[in-house]
């Protein structure tokens, strides 16, 4: 490496460094000029997007339709070909019920237990996720001492796995875990809170929420800081009380970040299975079973799989998804007109 | 009302002083522009006087009562910040209407005052659109509307023309020193713009590393800047600087001798500067003539032909003078000419950069 008297790097260094990178453009640059010769410049462009769609295509696309076949046939056999056409019987079977609201009325009681529970699940996490990382983010936007330690506090989880994640409360919750360890010194007796239909329930909201609430606090993180400071100063200038300033000016101006933090916490608490099925299994009982966990047991984790009906449920799971993202965009949209940064 | 009065008050960021015991009195209606270069600390002192930065020593007196512990909101005052800080998710009604309802003030008499405000500055036809729907100008007169409407007892205005372009600056300018008139309040502004500064103030109040350089009105600080730094700040183009020492000291005349040897006779009451002493000479660039025999030998370096006047880049052995000569000149870069300071107010700085006292 050489260095000038500046202290700089000199030119050679850029040079060496971009060698290789010269040599293998000058490789690919014959053909290429042959390629668009022939193709056109239209044509290029369809060349350098062809991995990503193939890419795509093969590992999102395909399979859905793969599986849109699956959930039109039925019995156990694992390959296509030897399963037989049956309709929309998956369907119907899934929404073969006298009471919606009542499991035990329904064909496929374990199929709504789960949409029940996600449907729980999904209402807690949201409304707990939006509140635990609105009230972090409005902290730790402030002139914290050590802010950035605490920042990285609270995004720690979320570089964990889920399983890591899963394992770390199951040893603190079960029987012999801390919490109990914990609560004996203090003279109470140990309590299997993970056998508890409402505390294992309690339990995979809270993992989740601690989970992932760092990835959210961020965004919010974000978008609080893009609120600029002077307007903060003109509603101090203007007696403005801090609810009011809340409510009027750090809420409407948050609107777009906490949109997308919906969509996602939404997206994901629909979809919720690793960390909470290594914590509790589902149980006790179906307590804790949601919909992913009936999909993946009913293709391919029970004695009596069921493929078809596993894809007809992860259609539907699907469809549910997509609309609720829709209305999310619509909304999104709605609120970008009515106001929004400029 | 709107007297104000800070006595010996500082201001320290951790370890870094960024003012330095300013003592200010502005009196009620009275226009004063704070100017001086970036990190001068004028926008510091007006924070500090608009209570949204606390000062470190000394007292601050809005009408005689001492405010320092007062919130901002209580102080009575209105900002235009320089961003115009207006809330973007709301339109120029309910920005204007914002601070009034924080102060529970029946709505009808919040509308009259919008109406006023809006009369006032023309902004009537926009009262519905969000700030993002109109012009750099239409959103500085809204900042300056929501100013208004609160009908304080000073308004303090931070650089509000910055952001505007250069027509759009002159316009606005010549509206703001037109609405000072009417509404006869105490108005504090800041701004690093020397002609914004010239042309608005009743008194500039020239500041440089969080210390007055020193008060007074727009000629007072331009025929008689009390030092070196407020003579090269106040003007454009700035004044011309030449290094010298002193030959002889009479009363009412010094001689001082320039950089190529030239001397030069200025006019000073009693300069209290010994023989042989350094000296700097400042005159200011409209104040030189071409010609004269007994002039400065200069060669000319650039020419910038602006039509009704020509200023001139010229080299006085070794030492930068610029001059700005009415009308047309027919002069190339190269060419040696004389200038002539006979008619010229000069002003002499001692080495401490000090205004030495004059004759005239």
């Amino acid at each position: 490496m050489t260095i000038d008297g500046s202290g700089k790097t000199g030119p050679r260094v850029g040079e060496i460094a971009m060698a290789p990178v010269r040599f293998a453009m000058g490789l690919v640059d014959a053909p290429l000029r042959k390629l668009q010769k022939v193709a056109g410049l239209g044509g290029m462009a369809t060349f350098f997007l062809l991995p990503n769609m193939l890419i795509f295509g093969i590992f999102v696309l395909l399979p859905f339709f793969i599986n849109f076949a699956y959930s039109m046939t039925g019995g156990s056999a694992l390959f296509l070909s030897d399963r037989s056409f049956v309709g929309v019987d998956q369907y119907a079977r899934l929404f073969d019920c006298s009471n919606y609201l009542d499991p035990n009325s329904c064909a496929e009681d374990t199929f709504w237990t789960a949409v029940g529970n996600t449907g729980w699940f999904v209402v807690l996490q949201v409304t707990l996720m939006i509140a635990f990382s609105l009230v972090t983010a409005l902290i730790l936007n402030r002139d914290l001492k050590a802010r950035s330690f605490w920042r990285a506090m609270f995004f720690f989880p979320v570089l964990l796995s889920p399983v890591v994640v899963g394992l770390i409360w199951k040893w603190i919750l079960q029987r012999q875990g801390l919490l109990n360890f914990g609560l004996y010194g203090f003279g109470f007796d140990p309590y299997a809170w993970l056998n508890d239909r409402t505390w294992s329930f309690a339990a995979a909201v809270a993992v989740s929420i601690w989970a992932h609430m760092g990835f959210y606090t961020l965004i919010l993180l974000a978008g609080l800081q893009a609120i600029p400071k002077d307007l903060y100063e003109a509603a101090e200038m203007d007696g403005t009380r801090s609810m009011r300033v809340f409510m009027r000016i750090t809420l409407p101006l948050l609107m777009p970040n906490l949109l997308v933090v919906i969509v996602l916490v939404l997206i994901r608490a629909v979809q919720i299975f690793d960390e909470v099925y290594v914590l509790t299994g589902g149980g006790p009982g179906t307590s804790t079973l949601f919909l992913t966990q009936y999909i993946y047991e009913t293709g391919f984790a029970t004695q009596l799989r069921n493929p078809g009906l596993a894809a007809a449920a992860s259609i539907l799971m699907g469809v549910v998804l997509v609309v609720l993202t829709l209305v999310q965009l619509g909304l999104g949209r709605s609120s970008d007109k009515n106001g929004g940064r400029k | 009302m709107g007297h104000i009065k800070l006595t010996n008050v500082a201001k320290s960021f951790g370890n870094v002083d960024v003012l330095h015991g300013i003592d200010l009195e502005i009196g009620d209606g009275e226009f004063v522009v704070f100017v001086g270069p970036s990190g001068c600390g004028k926008s510091t002192l007006l924070r500090i006087i608009a209570g949204l930065e606390k000062p470190t020593g000394g007292e601050l007196a809005i009408d005689g009562a001492v405010v320092n512990n007062v919130p901002a909101a209580d102080r009575g005052l209105a900002m235009v910040f320089q961003s115009y800080a207006l809330y973007p998710h709301m339109s120029v009604r309910q920005n204007l209407a914002f601070g009034l309802e924080n102060t529970r003030m029946p709505k009808p008499e919040i509308r009259e005052r919008i109406a006023e405000a809006a009369r006032m500055l023309e902004i009537e036809p926009y009262l519905d659109r969000r700030p993002g729907q109109l012009s750099g100008g239409q959103r500085q007169r809204v900042a300056i509307g929501r100013a208004i409407v609160r009908r304080p007892v000073a308004f303090l205005l931070d650089e509000p023309l910055s952001n505007l372009d250069a027509e759009l600056r002159g316009s606005t300018r010549a509206e703001l020193a037109a609405l000072h008139a009417r509404l006869s309040a105490t108005m504090i502004y800041v701004t690093h713009d020397q002609i914004e500064a010239m042309t608005l103030a009743d008194r500039i109040v020239v500041l440089r590393a969080g210390r007055i350089e020193q008060v007074g009105t727009p000629l007072e600080l331009y025929n008689a800047p009390a030092n070196r730094f407020v003579a090269g700040f106040i003007g454009s183009p700035h004044m011309n600087f030449l290094e010298g020492t002193v030959e002889t000291n009479g009363p009412g005349k010094t001689v001082a001798t320039l950089a190529g040897g030239h001397r030069l006779e200025v006019p000073l009451d009693n300069a209290g500067i010994a023989n042989g002493a350094k000296v700097t000479v400042g005159v200011r660039p409209h104040h030189i003539s071409i010609g004269g025999e007994q002039g400065l030998p200069a060669t000319i370096r650039l020419v910038e032909a602006l039509g009704s006047e020509t200023v001139l880049h010229a080299d006085v052995s070794g030492q930068k003078v610029l001059v700005v000569a009415p009308g047309q000149h027919d002069l190339a870069p190269g060419a040696d000419v004389r200038l002539s300071l006979s008619a010229a107010p000069l002003h002499m700085f001692n080495e401490k950069g000090l205004r030495l006292g004059h004759a005239v």
